[in-house]
C-alpha cells in the first residue's frame, strides 16, 4: 500500500484515488498468478463510465488464476503531488505500483487521450518505448476502438488487441501463465502473444515509407507475425459474461447508472461511423436473459436509473416488448428508463413517452446533415418529413426542448448544406410554435461537432476540411442560429484537427507524440488543458507537417497505415461505398435480410443475430 | 411515514465523499438493501434523509446521524443490518432506533461538535505540554479570533472567538492532541480548520499532517443528537 493520505486532502476530488466502492474487487495478490491493471488514460470520472471496463473487469475477477485492478489518468493537481514525492502510478484497489503488475491494459477510446497514456507510462516508472522495457516489466497492451489504427502508439505499445475482448482476454492471460511457467523472456512471450488471434504486435512489422515520407510497405519482420491481424468477434452475446455487479461509483461520474447492453454492432452504415463498421455484425441478445440481468444490475447496484446501451437502441427487434416490461415491473420501483441514443421517428418518441412519464427532459436526434443531399452522401437515411413529423410528435407529447446534432466539413459540404442546418433547426422552432409550445420555453439546441475521417470507414480516404473553412463555416452558423429559442454549440475545430491526425497517422507520428507529452501534453480532452500551440511546437520539433496527415487525401490503391489490420469489412466494400457516397447513392441497412456485400461475416464466419423477430405494433 | 435514526462513522475512502456522494450512497444502499425509502414530491424526487450535518471532505466522522424515511416500518435492528451489508467501503453503521412521529429534524437540533486533530508541528518544532498549555491559554483569553472566510461574493471576517466553546492541546511523542468543542448548525458554525489556522496565526503553533475527527455531535444544550 503506497502512503498517499498526505497527499488527499490537497487535491480537488481525492475520491477519484481512493477506490473502495461498492462491488471492488480485492483479491489476495499472492494467489494470482497474473495480475492485470485495466488503464483508463483519462480522469475517473470519464473512465467509470464506460462499459467495457466493467465488462473485462469482471471477466477476469472471475478467474481464479487472474486478478484486475483499476487506474485512471491523474488529474494535474495530483500528477504534481506524484512527481513531487516521487509516487508512482497506482492501482485502486491494492495501491500498488502499476510497475507490479504483468499486464497493463490500456482501452483507446478516442485520439485526445493519447498523451495521457505516455503520462501514465512516465508516471508508472514504465520506459515509454516497448523496445526500452526489460524483462521482468509490465507487458504493456491496449484494445478498444482507436487499437484499429494504433500506429501512432506503435513504438510505445508491447502488444495491440483488436475487437470485442470477452473470450480473447483469457487467452491473452493463459499465454502469460504458460511463457512465465515455461521461463520464456519477453520477446518469447511476444512471439506466443502474435499467435493468439486478433493480437498485433506492432514491432513485428516493418513498415517502409517513400521519399515523401508515405507508408509505402507494410511487412511482417518476424516469422510469428501474421500477414494480416484480425479482429475478434463474440459470435453469441449470450454466451460470455456480463457484469451484472458492476462497479458503482460512490462519487459523481459521468454515466452514473446502471447499464444494460441490449445489442452490439450498427448495420445501418452510416459512411463516416467508425463503430457501425468495427462492431460489425448485429448481435441481439435474448429479451429474456435482458430481463435477468436488469434485475440482478439493479438489485446489485442499487441504481436508481437503467440505460439501454447500444449503438442505436431503438433498433433492437424487441425493443418495444422489452421496454413495456421494463416498465411495467419497474415504475413503482422509482427506477426511471433512458434510451441513450434513438431513431429520428414517430416511434422513438412514442419510447420516449413510454419512459418518461412526469418528467420531459429534452430528446436528441442526429439528422448529421443540413440536407437530403448530404444525408444520402453519408447514408444517414433520414428526411426532412421524418424530422418535423418526429419534432411535431415530441412536442405534442409534452416535450419541450429538442436537441439536433450535425456534422461540419462532411465530403462534399457546400455552403448551401451548411444553411440547411440553419434552416432545418428554424422548421424544428416553426414546428414547436405551430403544436402550441410556450413561446418562452421552447429550446432547439444545435450540436455541430466536426467531421473526422476515420480508419475502417468508406469516408477514410478523405481528408478533414481545412481548418479555415470550419471556423468560416462554425462562423456562418453563430450569425444564423441567433434568436429566440435557438441554441447554437460547436465544438473546438483545433482538436478535431489533430483528432484527424491521429485518427489515420502512422508510426511516424510517435515521435510527435512523446514530444508534445515532453513539452506538457496531457489530458488534450479537456478544454483547460488542451494546448494547440504545444502540438504545433511539438510537430515542428520533430520535423512532420501535421496538416500532411489531416488534409491528405488517399487514394484507393496507397498502402494505408492500418491496411495491415482487419476489421473484418472488405477493402473493396469500403471502397464501393466511398463512390456511392460520391455519385449520393444509398446502401440499405442488412438487418432487413439483405446482404450488402461488406464481407465482415463470411471473413469471419459470424453472421447477425436477430433471434426475437417479433412483430411490433404496426405504426413501426 | 415511519423515521429511523442511523449512527454511521465515516472514515477511510468515505472520507473524500461529499455530502451529495453520501447522500447518494445510503439512497442505493437502502435499494440493494431491499428498504424503500420515502421520497419526495415533485419532478425531482429524492429521498427523504435528514443528516445532522454535512462532514467536510476530508474529515472522518466517528458517530455520525441520518434520519431515514421508510415508507413501511421495519424493526430499526433489522434495518441496521440490512444497510451494513450494502454499504461501502469506510461507511460502517454502529447503531438504529426508530425516532418517535414529529420529532424535529436532526439538523434543527444541532448545536456543537467535539473534534479530536492529531497531527505534527511544522519543521520540527518542538512543543511540549507546558509551551503548548500556555499558547493555548493566551489564544482563549483572546476576546475576538478573526478569520476570513470565503463567501459567494468574496471574503469577509469573521470572529470565531464566540464559537469556540473549548480547546485543550496536549502531546503524545511527536504527535500533538487537539480537542475542540465548537459551535455547529443553524446558530454559526466554526470548522476545526479555522481554529487551526487561527492557532498558526496568532498563536504560532503550526500543525501539520492534520488528521481530524468529528467525535460527537450535540444539541445546543449539549445532549447527543442521538438522544434528541
Amino acid at each position: 500500500m503506497l502512503e498517499i493520505e498526505h497527499l488527499l486532502p490537497k487535491v480537488e476530488k481525492p475520491a477519484r484515488y481512493v477506490g473502495g466502492e461498492y462491488n471492488a474487487v480485492v483479491k489476495d495478490w499472492d494467489r494470482a498468478a497474473v495480475k492485470v491493471a485495466f488503464a483508463f488514460p483519462d480522469v475517473y470520472e470519464v473512465g467509470m463510465s464506460h462499459l467495457g471496463l466493467q465488462i473485462l473487469y469482471h471477466v477476469v475477477n472471475s478467474r481464479e488464476d487472474a486478478l484486475m485492478e483499476r487506474v485512471f489518468a491523474p488529474w494535474t493537481d495530483m500528477e504534481g503531488l506524484m512527481r513531487e514525492e516521487g509516487i508512482p502510478l497506482f492501482s485502486l484497489e491494492s495501491r500498488r505500483p502499476v510497475r507490479d503488475f504483468d499486464i497493463l491494459a490500456f482501452t483507446l477510446q478516442y485520439e485526445l487521450s493519447f498523451s495521457n497514456v505516455l503520462n501514465m507510462l512516465d508516471l508508472g516508472g514504465i520506459p515509454l518505448r516497448a523496445a526500452d522495457r526489460r524483462e521482468g516489466m509490465p507487458l504493456v497492451i491496449a484494445g478498444g476502438p482507436c487499437a484499429f489504427n494504433p500506429e501512432p502508439l506503435a513504438d510505445f505499445l508491447d502488444a495491440v488487441f483488436l475487437g470485442e475482448a470477452e473470450d480473447g482476454f483469457g487467452e491473452l492471460i493463459e499465454v502469460c501463465r504458460q511463457a512465465r511457467a515455461a521461463g520464456v523472456d519477453r520477446q518469447g512471450l511476444l512471439r506466443a502473444l502474435a499467435q493468439v488471434p486478433g493480437v498485433y504486435v506492432p514491432s513485428f512489422y516493418r513498415v517502409a515509407y517513400d521519399s515523401a515520407g508515405r507508408v509505402r510497405e507494410i511487412t511482417p519482420a518476424d516469422e510469428s507475425a501474421p500477414e494480416r491481424v484480425v479482429k475478434r468477434v463474440v459470435d453469441d452475446l449470450d454466451r460470455v459474461p456480463y457484469p451484472t455487479r458492476p462497479l458503482v461509483p460512490s462519487t459523481a461520474v459521468v454515466h452514473d447508472r446502471a447499464v444494460l447492453e441490449v445489442f452490439r454492432g450498427c448495420s445501418r452504415g452510416c459512411r463516416f461511423c467508425q463503430a457501425g463498421m468495427i462492431y460489425r455484425p448485429v448481435r441481439e441478445r435474448d429479451p429474456e436473459r435482458l430481463l435477468e440481468q436488469a434485475d440482478e444490475i439493479l438489485r446489485h447496484t442499487g441504481y436508481g436509473e437503467l440505460s439501454l446501451a447500444s449503438l442505436s437502441t431503438t433498433d433492437y427487434s424487441a425493443i418495444r416488448p422489452l421496454v413495456e416490461k421494463l416498465v411495467e415491473r419497474y415504475a413503482g420501483e422509482r427506477v426511471g428508463l433512458a434510451l441513450p441514443s434513438t431513431r429520428v421517428d414517430a416511434f422513438a418518441v412514442d419510447l420516449a413517452r413510454l419512459i418518461q412519464k412526469v418528467r420531459k427532459s429534452s430528446l436528441t436526434f442526429a439528422p448529421e446533415a443540413g440536407t437530403q443531399r448530404l444525408r444520402n452522401v453519408i447514408n444517414k437515411q433520414v428526411t426532412e418529413e421524418d424530422l418535423l413529423a418526429t419534432a411535431r410528435a415530441a412536442f405534442e407529447a409534452g416535450w419541450l426542448r429538442i436537441k439536433l446534432y450535425f456534422m461540419l466539413g462532411l465530403p462534399t459540404e457546400t455552403l448551401e448544406d451548411v444553411e440547411g442546418i440553419n434552416l432545418l433547426a428554424r422548421r424544428v422552432l416553426a414546428v414547436g410554435d405551430e403544436t402550441g409550445v410556450p413561446k418562452g420555453r421552447l429550446s432547439i439546441t444545435t450540436s455541430v461537432s466536426t467531421f473526422v475521417p476515420k480508419a475502417h470507414t468508406p469516408f477514410q480516404w478523405e481528408p478533414f476540411l481545412y481548418l479555415g473553412e470550419v471556423r468560416e463555416r462554425q462562423a456562418y452558423l453563430k450569425r444564423r442560429l441567433k434568436g429566440r429559442g435557438l441554441v447554437f454549440h460547436w465544438h473546438d475545430p483545433e482538436a478535431s484537427f489533430l483528432e484527424a491526425v491521429f485518427s489515420r497517422g502512422d508510426r511516424r507520428l510517435g515521435a510527435a507524440l512523446e514530444r508534445a507529452w515532453q513539452l506538457g501534453a496531457r489530458l488534450d480532452g479537456w478544454r483547460e488543458h488542451f494546448r494547440p500551440d504545444l502540438w504545433r511546437q511539438a510537430f515542428a520539433d520533430v520535423g512532420l507537417a501535421p496538416e500532411d496527415y489531416a488534409y491528405r487525401r488517399y487514394a484507393y490503391e496507397d498502402i494505408l497505415p492500418w491496411g495491415h489490420l482487419d476489421a473484418g469489412v472488405g477493402k473493396r466494400f469500403l471502397a464501393l461505398e466511398h463512390k456511392r457516397a460520391l455519385a449520393g447513392e444509398t446502401t440499405a441497412d442488412c438487418r432487413a435480410g439483405r446482404c450488402t456485400g461488406c464481407g465482415l461475416c463470411p471473413a469471419l464466419e459470424v453472421e447477425p443475430r436477430l433471434p426475437q423477430r417479433v412483430a411490433i405494433d404496426a405504426a413501426h | 411515514m415511519p423515521r429511523i435514526r442511523l449512527a454511521f462513522r465515516q472514515d477511510g475512502p468515505a472520507r473524500f465523499l461529499g455530502h451529495l456522494d453520501v447522500m447518494r450512497t445510503f439512497e442505493r444502499a437502502c435499494r440493494r438493501a431491499g428498504l424503500r425509502p420515502a421520497y419526495t414530491q415533485g419532478f425531482n424526487p429524492h429521498p427523504k434523509m435528514g443528516f445532522a450535518a454535512p462532514l467536510p471532505v476530508g474529515m472522518n466522522g466517528a458517530r455520525e446521524y441520518v434520519d431515514l424515511e421508510l415508507e413501511s416500518e421495519a424493526p430499526a435492528a433489522d434495518v441496521a443490518a440490512a444497510l451494513a451489508r450494502q454499504l461501502p467501503a469506510g461507511l460502517t453503521v454502529l447503531g438504529a432506533r426508530p425516532v418517535e412521529a414529529g420529532g424535529s429534524p436532526l439538523m434543527g437540533q444541532l448545536g456543537r461538535a467535539h473534534y479530536r486533530v492529531t497531527g505534527r508541528a511544522a519543521n520540527g518544532e518542538k512543543w511540549d505540554d507546558e509551551r503548548l498549555r500556555a499558547a493555548v491559554e493566551r489564544f482563549l483569553g483572546r476576546a475576538e479570533v478573526f478569520v476570513t472566510r470565503r463567501t459567494g461574493k468574496g471574503t469577509k471576517k469573521k470572529d470565531i472567538r464566540p464559537g469556540i466553546r473549548s480547546l485543550r492541546a496536549r502531546t503524545d511523542g511527536e504527535t500533538l492532541i487537539l480537542t475542540m468543542e465548537l459551535a455547529a448548525g443553524g446558530g454559526g458554525t466554526v470548522r476545526p480548520d479555522e481554529v487551526l489556522r487561527a492557532l498558526r496565526e496568532e498563536a504560532g503553533l503550526d500543525l501539520v499532517g492534520a488528521e481530524v475527527w468529528r467525535t460527537a455531535l450535540l444539541s445546543g444544550d449539549g445532549r447527543l443528537l442521538w438522544e434528541c
